[in-house]
C-alpha cells in the first residue's frame, strides 16, 4: 500500500482526474488550491501579486502496483508541458 | 464562482447573453431618432406687455423697470434684459442652463402676479411666451407659378397647407411671400366731395348690403318655411352697382365715385426664389418632435401634392435645416468606420493572429450597441455628441481585452489547456483590467455632473463613454475568456503558413528591434538620471514659455453648414419698388459669381400680420432678406466663412445700403454658428452710448472686420399729424374721430367679408393710390364733423416730419447698446477679445459709458471655469484610484507625471496646427489625463512585480519595459490613431469635433514617448529613495542592538 502524493499547478487539474481514472483509482483527498514553491527549480505558486498561479494537491492510498502506474501516467502528463509543473512522492503506508 | 469561470463553464449562456445585448442595440440603433445635438431646453422666457400709446421712455420708467425689479428676484436668473418701444415692453429672462424651464416660468408667473397692481391702468397684462430651438423653422419650400399667380395663395392654402399641417409632428405651416386675394374700393376723393360721401359711409353701406338675415319661419297651410333675406355679394361686380347716396335726384352708384378692384393685397412681401417670384411655405414643428423624421415624412407627401397642383406651379425646398444633420451623421458614421477599420489593423499587426484580432474585435461593436440602449431607454437621439463618443470610445474599448488576451496566450503557450488557461489567466490580471478601467470611469464619469452649457452637451458624452467602458471590462472579463477558451490554441510556429510568415517576419522583426533598442535607451537613462530629469524639466518648462502665450481659445468653432443669410436695409422708408430692383440685382450678381449657391430665396416688404414667422423678423419696405443655400461642403472649394467674406465686401461697394448683415451658417453664436464678437456698451445717455458705438464700430473696421452690427436702430423719420386742440374744439371734432378719419383713409376700412366658396376676403374701402402720394393730399383729406360740416385736415393742423426715438435696450437693468461683429478669417474669438479691449482702452469711451464683452463669452468663461475644476476633480480622483491599486501614494505620484507632457503635447499641437482651443479641445484634455495614466499604470506595475520577484531595482525596470512596450504601444496607438479620422476628418460638422481628437492624439502621443523614459527613470530615483530609507532604519535597529 502506498500513499501517492501530488501537488500540481492547478492548470493541471483535469488531466490529473483523468489519470486517475484511467488508473482505476478512485478515493482521493484533494486541497484545490494551496501555495508552493519547488525545491529545485521553477516558478513558486503563491497567488500572490507576483507570483499569481496556484497549485492544488492531493493525496490518494492505493496499492503498489496501481502506484507505480498512476505515477508513470503523471510524470508523462509533467513532460507534455513541463512549465507548469507537477510531481508526485510517494511512501509505504500501513492498512488498519 | 466568478464571472470568468462561470463564463468559461457556460460558454453558450455567455455568448447568448452579449448576442441578446447586441439585438437590443441594434434594434435601438434602428429607431433612434437622429438629431444634431442633444435636446437643449430653450433657457430664456419673454413677459410681453402692452400699453397703447405711450412713448419708449414711458414704457421704459413704467412697465420695463418695474417689471425688471421685481423679475431680477426669481431664482437661477442670468441676464434680465429689456426692450421698450412705442407701445410695447418686452423684458427677456435668461436663466442658466439646466434650469427646468416650467419651474422657472411658474417662478416668473407669481412674480408678475405681484406687480401687476403696480402697473399703470392702461397698461395691458404681461404674457409670458417661451421661445426655444423647436420654434425654428424646419422646412421651408418655395413655391413658384406663372399663370396661377392671381389664385396662388388660395392653392397653397387649399392643398399644400392643410395636407402638409395634418403630417405627425408638424406644428404649423404658414404660406408667406404669396399675396393674399382683396377686394379693393378705391375712392376718389373729389368725386367723394362732390357726392358728400365719405369713405366711412360707404364702408358701413357695403357692411350692411352684404348681408344674409334669416327672418324666422312663417306658417303656410300645413308646412313651416323658413323666412331670409339673402343678399350677400354673390360676385366681386355686384358691389360696383351699390347706390351709395342720390344727388340732385339721382342715383350715385359706387362706380360713380370708386373703381373696385378684385385682385391682390397692395403691399405685401414678395419672394423670390433663384430670381423667380414665387412664395414660401415655412414648416415649424410641434414642441419635442424628431425634425429628421417630420422632414422625411413631408417629403414624402411632396410628390404626391406636386400631382394636386396646376401644372406651372412647382414647389421646391429652399431650407432644409435636416440635410445637414443627415449629412453630418454620414460623415460621423464614416469616421466610426474608418476608426473600426484602423483598430482593427493595429490589432492583427501586433498579434498577428486572426482568432485572437477577431476576439478583442468582438469586444467593439457589443460594447458600442450596449451604449446604444441607453440612448433609447433615456429616450435620447443618435446626435454628434454621442456619435462622437462612440468613435473616441472604440479605441480604448479594446484595450481590456487586450490584456486578458495577451495573458491567456501566455498561459496558453507555456502549456496550459485552454479552458484552464483562460480562467487562471483572467483571474490573474481581473484586478488590473478593473482599475485602469476605473481610471477611465473616473475621468468620464464626473463628466455627467459638469453643469451649465458643457453638462448639456457633455453630460451624454460622459454616460456613453462610461458605458461602452464598463461593458467592454465585463466583456474582457467573460466574452473574451470564453472566446480564448474554445477558439485559442498553442501556437505552432511551424505550422504557420508561408504568406503568414512573408508578412510576419518583417513586422515582428522590427518589434523586437524596437523593444531591443528602447532597453538600451532605458539603460543609459538609468545611469543618467539627472541629465533626462534636466531634460524633462527644460522641455516642460520651454513648451510652456514658448506655446502658452500663442494659444487661442474659442468657445464652439464655427460648422459649416452650407447655408448663408443676408438681411440687407436700404434707408428706412424706401419704396419697394427700389428694394426690389436691388434685391434681384444682388441675387444676379451673386448666382453669377458663386457656382456654390444651389438656391437663392431672397424677401422683401411688408409682412403679413397673420404670419407668425415672418412677422416675427425684421421686415419692411426697405429690409431684404435673403437665404442662401451652397450644399454640402465636400462639393465646394469655397467655405461658407470665404464666399460670406465675399458677399461683405460687394455689399460694401453699394452706397445707398444702410447697414447689412451676412451670417454664416445661418445663426450666430450657440453650437456650430457664427463665432461673432460681441460688445456691449451700457450707459443711460443715448448720444454718449451712440458715440460710443460708432467708436467700436469704427475700431472693430480697424481691425479688419467687414462689417458690424449695432444693436439701436437710428431714429426713424415719419411724418405725424400735429392737430391743434383748440381748432378740434372749434369744430367739434376730437383727435380720435380725426385718426379715424385718415387710417380709414390711407389705411383703409375693412368694410366686411366677400364670400366665395367657403372662403372669405377682406374688402376694403380707401382712396385710390394715386390721391395718397403726396402731403397735399394728406392735408386735403377731408373730415366731416357731427354737423355734416366738412374740414380740410390743414384746417385742423399741421403736418411735421419727426424721428421717432429708437427702442430703448436694457440689459441687466441698465440701458445698452450693443455692437457684433463677425471675425475675419484666421481670427480666435481670444485674439478678438484681446485686441478690440486693448483698443477700447486705449481710446477711452464717452463719459458715463462703461462696457464688457457680451455674446457667448459669458458661457465660455463659465464653461471653460467648470471644466477647469471638472479637471482637477479628475486629477484627485484619477490619483485616488491608482494609490488604491498599488496601496501606495509614492507611484501614483510617479504616474501622474505623464499629466503635465499631456497637456505640452496638447499645447504643441494646438499651436502649431494653429487650432484655437475650443471646448471640445477642454473636454479632450480632461479624457488625456485619464487615458495617459495608463501606460503609466502598466509599466510600474510590471517593474513592481518584477521587484517582488527578485529583481533589483534597475532591472526590473528596464525588463517591465523591454516586456511591456508592446501592450503599451498597442494600447496607445489604437487610441491615438483612433482619434485620428476625428482630428482630421473634412465631413460635414468636423470643425467642431477636430479640437477633441487633436488634442486627445497628440497630448496622448508625446505623453506615452515621455512616460516610456521620464517615468521609469522617476521610479527608480523614487524606489531608491525608499530603499536608502529602509536600509537606514535597519541599519538604526541593528545599532541599537
Amino acid at each position: 500500500m502506498k500513499a501517492v502524493f501530488i501537488t500540481y499547478n492547478e492548470a493541471h487539474g483535469e488531466a490529473v482526474m483523468e489519470a486517475l481514472e484511467k488508473c482505476f483509482v478512485r478515493g482521493f483527498t484533494m486541497w484545490e488550491q494551496v501555495q508552493g514553491r519547488g525545491t529545485k527549480e521553477g516558478e513558486p505558486h503563491l497567488g500572490s501579486h507576483a507570483w499569481p498561479t496556484m497549485n492544488s494537491a492531493m493525496v490518494t492510498f492505493v496499492d503498489d502496483e496501481a502506484a507505480k502506474r498512476l505515477k508513470e501516467r503523471l510524470k508523462e502528463i509533467d513532460a507534455l508541458k513541463p512549465k507548469l509543473g507537477l510531481r508526485v512522492f510517494s511512501w509505504t503506508v500501513d492498512e488498519d | 464562482m466568478s464571472l470568468f469561470s462561470s463564463a468559461v463553464k457556460k460558454p453558450i449562456t455567455t455568448a447568448l447573453i452579449f448576442v441578446a445585448i447586441a439585438i437590443f442595440g441594434l434594434f435601438s440603433f434602428i429607431t433612434l431618432p437622429i438629431d444634431l445635438f442633444p435636446h437643449i431646453e430653450s433657457n430664456s422666457i419673454m413677459v410681453m406687455t402692452s400699453y397703447a400709446g405711450a412713448s419708449a421712455s414711458d414704457i421704459e420708467n413704467n412697465i420695463s423697470k418695474p417689471l425688471e425689479n421685481t423679475l431680477n428676484s426669481v431664482s437661477y436668473l442670468k441676464h434680465i434684459s429689456s426692450q421698450s418701444r412705442e407701445n410695447v415692453s418686452v423684458v427677456t429672462l435668461e436663466f442658466q442652463y439646466g434650469r427646468d424651464i416650467e419651474t422657472a416660468t411658474n417662478d416668473v408667473r407669481d412674480k408678475l402676479e405681484m406687480v401687476k397692481s403696480y402697473l399703470p391702468d392702461g397698461a395691458g397684462n404681461p404674457v409670458i411666451f417661451k421661445f426655444g430651438s423647436d420654434d425654428i423653422p424646419i422646412l421651408i419650400l418655395s413655391v413658384t407659378a406663372k399663370e396661377s399667380m392671381p389664385g396662388l395663395y388660395k392653392i397653397m392654402d387649399e392643398t399644400i397647407v392643410n395636407e402638409l399641417a395634418r403630417v405627425n409632428g408638424v406644428g404649423s405651416v404658414s404660406v408667406s411671400g404669396i399675396p393674399k386675394r382683396e377686394i379693393m374700393v378705391l375712392c376718389d376723393p373729389y368725386k367723394l366731395d362732390a357726392y358728400n360721401l365719405t369713405i366711412e359711409a360707404i364702408a358701413s353701406l357695403i357692411g350692411s348690403e352684404n348681408r344674409n338675415i334669416p327672418a324666422g319661419t312663417i306658417e303656410l297651410g300645413s308646412n313651416a318655411y323658413a323666412m331670409r333675406v339673402q343678399k350677400e355679394f354673390n360676385s366681386s361686380s355686384e358691389i360696383e352697382d351699390l347706390v351709395v347716396g342720390s344727388y340732385n335726384g339721382g342715383n350715385v352708384y359706387l362706380k360713380d365715385v370708386a373703381r373696385v378692384v378684385d385682385g391682390l393685397q397692395e403691399r405685401s412681401q414678395e419672394s423670390f426664389i433663384n430670381g423667380k417670384l414665387g412664395g414660401m411655405v415655412i414648416i415649424q414643428k410641434q414642441t419635442g418632435e424628431n425634425s429628421v423624421q417630420i422632414v422625411r415624412k413631408v417629403k414624402e407627401e411632396l410628390p404626391k401634392l406636386q400631382k394636386k397642383l396646376p401644372s406651372d406651379v412647382k414647389v421646391n425646398v429652399i431650407i432644409d435645416t435636416t440635410d445637414n444633420i443627415i449629412r453630418t451623421m454620414g460623415s460621423l458614421e464614416k469616421t466610426i468606420f474608418i476608426t473600426l477599420l484602423i483598430v482593427m489593423v493595429v490589432v492583427f499587426i501586433f498579434l498577428g493572429r486572426w482568432r485572437a484580432t477577431i476576439i478583442i474585435l468582438i469586444t467593439i461593436p457589443i460594447s458600442l450597441l450596449a451604449s446604444l440602449i441607453y440612448l433609447y431607454a433615456t429616450g435620447n437621439t443618435l446626435n454628434m455628441i454621442s456619435m462622437s463618443s462612440l468613435s473616441i470610445a472604440i479605441g480604448m474599448v479594446v484595450d481590456a481585452a487586450i490584456v486578458v488576451l495577451e495573458n491567456i496566450t501566455t498561459h496558453i503557450d507555456r502549456g496550459s489547456n485552454p479552458k484552464q488557461a483562460a480562467v487562471y489567466a483572467t483571474n490573474e490580471v481581473a484586478m488590473a483590467v478593473v482599475a485602469s478601467s476605473l481610471t477611465t470611469l473616473a475621468v468620464f464619469l464626473p463628466m455627467t455632473l459638469v453643469s451649465g452649457l458643457a453638462g448639456i452637451m457633455f453630460r451624454q458624452l460622459g454616460w456613453m463613454v462610461s458605458i461602452v467602458i464598463t461593458v467592454s471590462t465585463l466583456c474582457a472579463l467573460a466574452l473574451t475568456p470564453m472566446m480564448c477558451s474554445t477558439m485559442m490554441r498553442a501556437q505552432n510556429k511551424d505550422k504557420d503558413s508561408k504568406w503568414f510568415k512573408i508578412l510576419f517576419t518583417p513586422i515582428n522583426k522590427f518589434l523586437d528591434k524596437l523593444s531591443a533598442g528602447y532597453a538600451r535607451l532605458l539603460d543609459w537613462a538609468m545611469r543618467h538620471k539627472r541629465i533626462v530629469v534636466l531634460i524633462a524639466a527644460l522641455v516642460l518648462i520651454g513648451v510652456l514659455a514658448i506655446c502658452a502665450p500663442n494659444l487661442k481659445s474659442e468657445f464652439i468653432p464655427q460648422s459649416d453648414n452650407g447655408r448663408i443669410s443676408v438681411t440687407v436695409q436700404l434707408p428706412v422708408g424706401t419704396r419697394q419698388e427700389i428694394t426690389r430692383d436691388l434685391a434681384l440685382e444682388l441675387d444676379r450678381r451673386w448666382r453669377e459669381e458663386f457656382p456654390e449657391i444651389e438656391r437663392l430665396g431672397l424677401s422683401e416688404g411688408t409682412a403679413d400680420s397673420d404670419n407668425m414667422f415672418a412677422s416675427m423678423r425684421s421686415n419692411g419696405s426697405h429690409i431684404i432678406s435673403m437665404n442662401i443655400s451652397v450644399g454640402s461642403m465636400e462639393k465646394r472649394k469655397r467655405s461658407i466663412q470665404e464666399i460670406s467674406n465675399i458677399m461683405m465686401a460687394e455689399l460694401a461697394e453699394y452706397n445707398q445700403i444702410k447697414r447689412f448683415n451676412v451670417v454664416a451658417g445661418g445663426q450666430q453664436g450657440g453650437m456650430g454658428g457664427q463665432t461673432v464678437c460681441q460688445i456691449d456698451l451700457y450707459g443711460y445717455e443715448f448720444t454718449a452710448t451712440d458715440e460710443a458705438a460708432a467708436q467700436v464700430s469704427q475700431m472693430f473696421k480697424d481691425l479688419g472686420v467687414k462689417q458690424t452690427v449695432i444693436s439701436r436702430d437710428d431714429y426713424i423719420p415719419e411724418y405725424q399729424v400735429d392737430l391743434d386742440r383748440e381748432k378740434l374744439a372749434l369744430y367739434g371734432l376730437n383727435t380720435a374721430t380725426v385718426s379715424t378719419f385718415l387710417r380709414n383713409r390711407i389705411n383703409g376700412a375693412i368694410a366686411s367679408e366677400y364670400r366665395e366658396s367657403g372662403d372669405e376676403y377682406d374688402i376694403r374701402v380707401r382712396y385710390a393710390p394715386e390721391y395718397r402720394q403726396s402731403l397735399q393730399d394728406v392735408e386735403n383729406i377731408t373730415v366731416y364733423n357731427n354737423q355734416g360740416q366738412a374740414i380740410r385736415l390743414r384746417e385742423l393742423g399741421t403736418i411735421v416730419e419727426a424721428m421717432t426715438p429708437p427702442t430703448i435696450q436694457r440689459k441687466d437693468r441698465e440701458r445698452y447698446v450693443s455692437v457684433t461683429a463677425p471675425l475675419p478669417d484666421g481670427m480666435a474669438t481670444s485674439d478678438m477679445n484681446e485686441a478690440i479691449s486693448a483698443k477700447i482702452e486705449e481710446a477711452g469711451l464717452p463719459a458715463g459709458v462703461s462696457w464688457k464683452i457680451g455674446g457667448t463669452y459669458d458661457d465660455q468663461v463659465q464653461t471653460f471655469q467648470s471644466l477647469g475644476l471638472l479637471m482637477v476633480l479628475i486629477v484627485i480622483l484619477v490619483f485616488i484610484v491608482m494609490a488604491a491599486q498599488f496601496e501606495s501614494l509614492t507611484y501614483p505620484f510617479v504616474i501622474m507625471f505623464a499629466v503635465p507632457f499631456a497637456f505640452v503635447g496638447i499645447l504643441i499641437g494646438l499651436v502649431i496646427t494653429g487650432t484655437p482651443l475650443s471646448i471640445m479641445g477642454m473636454v479632450g484634455a480632461v479624457m488625456t489625463i485619464g487615458i495617459v495614466v495608463n501606460n503609466g499604470i502598466v509599466l510600474v506595475d510590471y517593474a513592481n512585480l518584477n521587484r517582488e520577484r527578485g529583481m533589483g531595482i534597475i532591472r526590473a525596470v528596464v525588463d517591465s519595459g523591454k516586456s511591456r512596450l508592446r501592450p503599451v504601444l498597442m494600447t496607445t496607438l489604437t487610441t491615438v490613431l483612433g482619434m485620428l479620422p476625428l482630428a482630421l476628418g473634412r465631413g460635414e460638422g468636423s470643425e467642431v469635433w477636430r479640437g477633441m481628437g487633436m488634442t486627445v492624439a497628440w497630448g496622448l502621443s508625446v505623453s506615452t514617448l515621455v512616460t516610456l523614459v521620464f517615468v521609469p527613470v522617476l521610479y527608480t530615483i523614487f524606489a531608491a529613495f525608499g530603499l536608502g530609507r529602509r536600509r537606514r532604519k535597519s541599519r538604526k535597529l541593528a545599532k541599537a542592538k
